[in-house]
This record gives structure tokens, sequence and C-alpha cells, in this order.
């Protein structure tokens, strides 16, 4: 459901229309002219349980938003929680008695321009294993100063993870569309989100020459980005997608500021993307999703922000692709979701791992 | 294709070695490179079973899951007993008993870590082959060795911790010993000498001796209480270091104890050293004490003097008195022991030396004839 209001008591009474007892899935575009503490306050004057991330646009049908709140119902929850101090890795993870034989699913946002969220995720898969399915997003601003971006009853807040475990199948189709250029290189040093060496050399020297002959294009003082964003980093894996790396500037030291945390040893290729590959990924991640469902009720699109920032007009073409491929089959399945700092999956199989410039879809299945 | 494909699994061994090591910390070291090694082969969970009084036990797991503590029987060992690397395993075949987690599916690998147990890796998908698990091997081999270094670090804590504790014990039954101790002396000092005072023409020659002579083991008593404090306490608290001028710490000494008339003490240069005031005036006085009480001469001659060896300052103190037969040199330095049946020595003074000198990373030894006189050498690190 969209909700175009901004008072906090409308935007409540639909809320609680909408969701019927069960809880909220509350997204919200940072361009939303609303005081999210007043709508805190509300929620928790009616008794609804919820859950949400502010985002730089939010998805609702095959549209995008710079203004709007998007709300899932979240039925069959088994636990709702606030994860505080994600950066200081100073918080614990809720028990949770899985039940044989139940699918269970489990979303989360984190605040996308926190550290250490990686070490969220091995917490979370420390903790709850193959038990269940994993899915969500980063929150946050496109301005990328970090203020508070993720909520439940307990407030408002940054440098935080919300997050709800449901009784649900859920099936998961995660792609990027972005392709090797060159490499391996060896992340030879790194701290944070910060690549300080590649190969032992000057990372943007290292870099800037492969893109540079890549792409023609040659890098100035105020041109970095408008570059970069065609040529992430992917960090290396075996039978599975690369976990992508963005590069966002260059520092004074000619290090390369990425989103997203890279470790020493780390090994990368530099990739490059175009409007073909991306959307045919999205493409591609639509299908694997909708093979593995069998009823879904709902979707939910987490889609990286920086796809429409290289994608640009042809964004709506990627959504599109998404959205009618559903539609198609499943006709009345509600769709919404966010364009994300930061992608959230397990892909089902393995370990949990935080992508960037990635399309993540899934679709929910439950009893009415 | 092939060979970019062989650097890059080479590259990925390099990633997964240069991960191990990185902390002495059992679960630190373990995360680091098993979680990488999870997340880069898209592999689902992996545990360590480790056997203890023929009992498989779990030591890590992630996913955390159950604990595992199952008997190491025989289908069990038939399993996992005899000589192999590394073995791959169906998951179906496996028995729960064995797995923190719920498996049904999939494949198992299992690394033989020896005497640290079996390292197991588990995926849902079949995608382990016998090629990447020999890749691996020297990976788990160098891990193998990590894992040694981590109990060895712990056992040296719990060590460390548990003689932490035991010092404090002792240093408090010592203070406790001493106090309890030294209360009834002081009573029977401060009453002895009443005594004496209060019925000096009653008491007589004979009671006033006898009542010098309580006097004279009450004293005794004392400084071998304060000689047991002091041998407790060397060594076992913080203490700070500073530099310690011992020509003038030496004069002080000798202005401050009883040196008899005719009695010669020549100190050649001593040199300036880092440590501790309080405890190099016990050590130095101890010796010249020692070298004034036990020597029969008319004029009585002493020595001190030092040198500089191997990152060590070399101290002597000699004298010509009375000797000490070769079969003590040792003897000497054991705590209660004395050589003469003399009232006034605790025979805790020259442990109280060596226990000193040990504090310094030094030794002490004497060279000595008896009637000739005795050389006392001990070394002192310099710490500069």
């Amino acid at each position: 459901m969209l909700i175009s209001s901004i008072q906090a008591v409308q935007i409540v009474q639909n809320i609680s229309e909408h969701v019927q007892g069960n809880a909220a899935l509350i997204s919200i575009a940072e361009g939303t002219a609303i005081d999210i503490e007043e709508l805190i306050a509300e929620l928790n004057k009616n008794g609804i349980k919820f859950m949400g991330g502010i985002f730089p646009k939010v998805i609702h049908g095959s549209s995008i938003l710079d203004k709007g709140i998007v709300i899932n119902t979240l039925q069959n929850i088994e636990s709702l929680f606030l994860v505080r101090n994600v950066s200081s890795k100073n918080f614990s993870i809720p028990e949770i008695s899985f039940e044989a034989n139940q699918d269970y699913s489990l979303f989360t946002y984190v605040d996308g321009l926190t550290s250490n969220i990686s070490n969220y995720l091995e917490e979370l898969y420390a903790s709850y294993g193959m038990q269940t399915n994993y899915f969500g997003g980063g929150a946050g601003s496109l301005s990328l100063k970090q203020k508070p971006c993720v909520f439940c009853n307990d407030g408002f807040f940054e440098d935080a993870a919300v997050a709800c475990v449901m009784k649900m199948k859920s099936s998961i189709g995660v792609k990027h569309g972005w392709n090797k250029v060159d490499g391996p290189f060896i992340v030879t040093k790194a701290e944070g989100n910060v690549i300080k060496e590649i190969n032992w050399n000057d990372p943007f020297e290292v870099y800037k020459t492969v893109v540079e002959n890549h792409s023609t294009q040659t890098f100035t003082d105020d041109n970095f980005f408008d570059i970069a964003k065609g040529y992430p980093f992917g960090i290396i894996k075996s039978d599975a997608e690369y976990i992508v790396r963005d590069p966002l500037m260059v520092n004074d030291n000619n290090e390369l500021v990425c989103v997203g945390e890279l470790e020493d040893n780390m090994l990368v290729d530099i990739l490059n993307g175009d409007v073909d590959s991306l959307i045919s990924a999205s493409t591609q991640a639509t299908k694997e999703c909708m093979d593995k469902a069998q009823h879904p009720k709902k979707a939910i699109i987490i889609d990286c922000i920086s796809r429409i920032l290289f994608l640009e007009n042809e964004f709506d073409t990627e959504l599109s692709s998404i959205t009618d491929a559903i539609s198609s089959q499943y006709p009345d399945l509600s769709i919404g979701g966010a364009l994300t700092l930061g992608e959230i999956s397990s892909y089902g199989e393995g370990f949990l791992e935080f992508y960037n410039k990635t399309v993540v879809i899934g679709l929910f299945e439950y009893e009415d | 294709m092939k060979i970019e494909n062989h650097i890059l699994n080479i590259l990925q061994l390099y990633e997964f070695a240069m991960a191990i090591g990185k902390s002495l910390d059992y679960k630190e070291n373990c995360d680091a490179l098993l979680k990488l090694i999870l997340k880069r082969k898209s592999l689902n969970a992996t545990w360590i079973l480790k056997e203890e009084k023929n009992k498989l036990i779990s030591t890590y797991s992630l996913p955390m899951g159950k604990e595992v503590k199952t008997d190491f029987d025989d289908k069990i060992k038939q399993l996992l007993e005899s000589e192999y690397q590394y073995k791959l395993l169906d998951a179906e075949g496996v028995p729960p008993a064995i797995t923190p987690i719920k498996i049904e599916t999939g494949q198992l690998a299992v690394f033989n870590l020896k005497a640290q147990g079996y390292l197991f890796f588990y995926t849902q998908k079949h995608n382990f082959t016998e090629d990447q698990l020999s890749q691996l091997q020297p990976v788990i081999d160098k891990f193998y060795n990590s894992l040694l270094a981590c109990r060895s670090f712990e056992e040296q804590k719990t060590l460390l911790q548990n003689l932490k504790v035991q010092n404090q014990e002792l240093s408090d039954y010592a203070h406790m010993v001493s106090h309890d101790l030294k209360s009834p002396l002081r009573s029977i000092d401060a009453l002895s000498y009443f005594l004496k005072e209060d019925f000096e023409n009653e008491l007589g020659e004979q009671g006033r001796q006898q009542i010098d002579t309580i006097r004279t083991n009450v004293e005794k008593m004392d400084a071998l209480i304060n000689g047991i404090l002091d041998y407790s306490t060397i060594g076992k608290h913080q203490t700070e270091f500073y530099d310690v001028n011992l020509d003038q710490l030496v004069k002080d000494i000798i202005n401050l104890i009883d040196v008899p008339e005719h009695c010669d003490i020549k100190v050649s240069e001593l040199p300036v050293i880092y440590g501790d005031k309080y405890r190099l005036q016990q050590l130095f006085q101890n010796l010249i004490s020692n070298a004034i009480k036990y020597n029969d001469k008319t004029n009585p001659q002493i020595e001190i003097g030092a040198s500089q060896e191997d990152g060590y300052h070399k101290f002597y103190v000699s004298d010509n008195g009375i000797g000490i037969e070769k079969a003590y040199h040792d003897r000497i330095f054991e705590t209660f022991k004395k050589l003469q049946n003399d009232g006034s020595s605790t025979g805790i003074g020259l442990s109280v030396v060596k226990k000193i000198v040990e504090t310094y990373q030094g030794r002490i030894w004497v060279n000595s004839e008896p009637g000739e006189g005795t050389t006392f050498y001990f070394t002192l690190k310099d710490k500069h």
C-alpha cells in the first residue's frame, strides 16, 4: 500500500486498516515531509507493531517515488527486534526457537551508512544459520550523511538495525549484471570501507589504469564518480555472484573510499556493465525467484540506489522488467520496496552477505 | 581460462592463508579463517569437534547450533578415525550426534586436525571436489599450527592467573601471620621491659639476666618474622624502578650500620643502576653486615666493587673473615639454613639477598676459604 498523506494520525489509520492486527513494514522515501517521531508515537498509541526505514526512494508497483510511504504487512511474526550499536559490535541477537519443518524468513533494515554491517550480518547468521531465509537492505540518505534512518516501536535510530523473523516461506533472487573487466587483484591493505593498497601499489593508480583504458575516459579532479559508477569492484566468490563494492571517491591519500566494507587480502575484479547487462540481470533475478516460488502473496524489491544513478532514465525499464514479470504470473500480487544503500540476502544458500549495486527480489508466501 | 582459474585458486588460498594467526584467542582465530572460507566458497556451516575422555565435544561452530557432546562410539570412530588428511562424506550418512546443526542433504568435508580434533565444512549443494580439498589442505595444516598456539596461549594465561592468585594468597597469609605473631611479641617485650624496670631490685642479677634473655629472643623472633615477610613479598608487587646511585647507597649503609673500629671498608666506583632503592639497600646491607659480623680478624677488611659484563653489572663484596666451607656454598642461600649456632641470626638474610638478585634477573655465588675470607659475587641486569 502507498500512503501519500503526511499527517501522522491519517497515516496510522491507513496502516491500521491495511495490516489488520498484523505488524507493519514501513518504508519511507526521504523526500517525505513527515515527523517520524510523531508517527512513531501515534503508532505506539494505537498499539501497532512495526519496523521501518528511511530510503532515498521507495518502490510501489512499477513506480519509483521521491515522496511517499510504502506499507507491507508482516504476518506470522515470531520475533521483531532492534539491534543498536552496530558499529561498535556491542549487541546481542535474541534467541529464537525455530520449529522443525517450518519455513522462516528474516527481514531486516540496517543503517546503510554505519560501519561493521558485515559483522551484524555474521552475527545474525551465527545465531540463526540455515533455519531462515534472509532479506533486507541498507537505509539512509542519498546525501551519504549518517542520521537516524531505522525505526520500530522503540524509537528512531542510527547505527542500528531492525529485524523481524516470520513464519513464512520466501524465494529470493539476487543478481547484479556487472561483469569482469580485469583482475584478479589483491586488496593488500584495507581499512573499513577504504582500499589503501591494491597489489601493494597505489590503489587509485591501479584502478585508474584499468578504467581509463577500458572506458577511454580520463579521470579529472571532479569526475571520479561519474566514471567510477560504471566500474565497481567485485569480491570474488566461488559459484556465486560477485559481492559488488562501489568506489565513491578518492581521498587525499589516493585511497579509494567505497560503500561497504572490505578486508585485507580480498580478491577483487574490476567490473563494468551497461544498461542491457543490468536490466538482463534484474530479469534473471526475477525469474530465479519466481521459479522457486509456489503461491506468493507479496513481492518486495530491494534495489540499490546506485543502479538508478547509473541507469538514470533507463531505471524505469529495469523496474518494469521486474514488475511486469511478476504481474504476468501473479497479477494480484502487491509489489513494494525501496532503493537502498546496500542489499542483504542469503540467496537461500550459505553465509549472509551485504551487497552493493545489486537487485534483490523476494517473494513471500503465507497462509491468509 | 584454465590458467586463469588456477591463478584464482592460488590467490584465494593466499587470502585464506593470510587470515590465519591474526589472534591468539581460539574463537577469534577460528572466526578469521573459517568465516572467510564459508563466504568465499558459498558453504553453509563449519564446526570443530575435539576428543576428550572418549567423547567428542564441539569447540567451535558456525552457525552456533546445539552443543555437541557425544560418545566417541565405534560407529563414529569408523567414520572419523584412521589415517587421512581429509575426506568427503555424503551428509545423509552422518550421525546427527556429531552435527551441531540439522543437515539432511548435501556434502560434508572433514579435515583431520589430529590432536586438535576434526574440522567439518558443510554445503547443501554438492559443490565440493577432491581437488578443492587437496588445495585447501596446506592452509588447514597452517590453521592446525595456529590452533596449537592458541591452546598454549590459553594454558599460559590460566597458569599466570593461578600464579597471581597464589601469590596474592601467600602475601595475604604472610601479612596475616606476621601480624598475629607480632602482636603477642610486642606484649612480651613491653611487659618484660616493665618487669625489669619495676622489680629491678627484687629480681636480682640472675633474674635481670633471664629477662634480658627473654627480650633478646623476642628481638630475634621479631627479626625472623620481618625476614619471612620480606622474603614472601620480594618480586610479588609491581615496583617502580628508577635510577639508583649505588655509590651513595653504599655510603649511606656504612653510615647507618655499626662498623667496628679498625674495620676498613673499601668501596670502588659503583654504577648507577635502574632499580628499587629499598630492595637494593636490603641486598647490600645484608652482605656488608654479614662481612662485618663473621670476621675474627683484628683488622677486618671489606671490599666492595663492580664491573660490566654482557648486559649485566657484576658486583662483589669481599672480606677477610672466617670463611665458609665449600660444602655449604649453596646451602647458605636456603631459607632458615645457618652455619653457626648464632642466636642473633635468623637464617633468612642470604635467602632474601638471593631473591632480590633474582628479581633483577641476576645470580649470586660465593668463593670462600675457611680462615681466609669470603667473596660474594652477584649480577644485576643492566636495563639501560
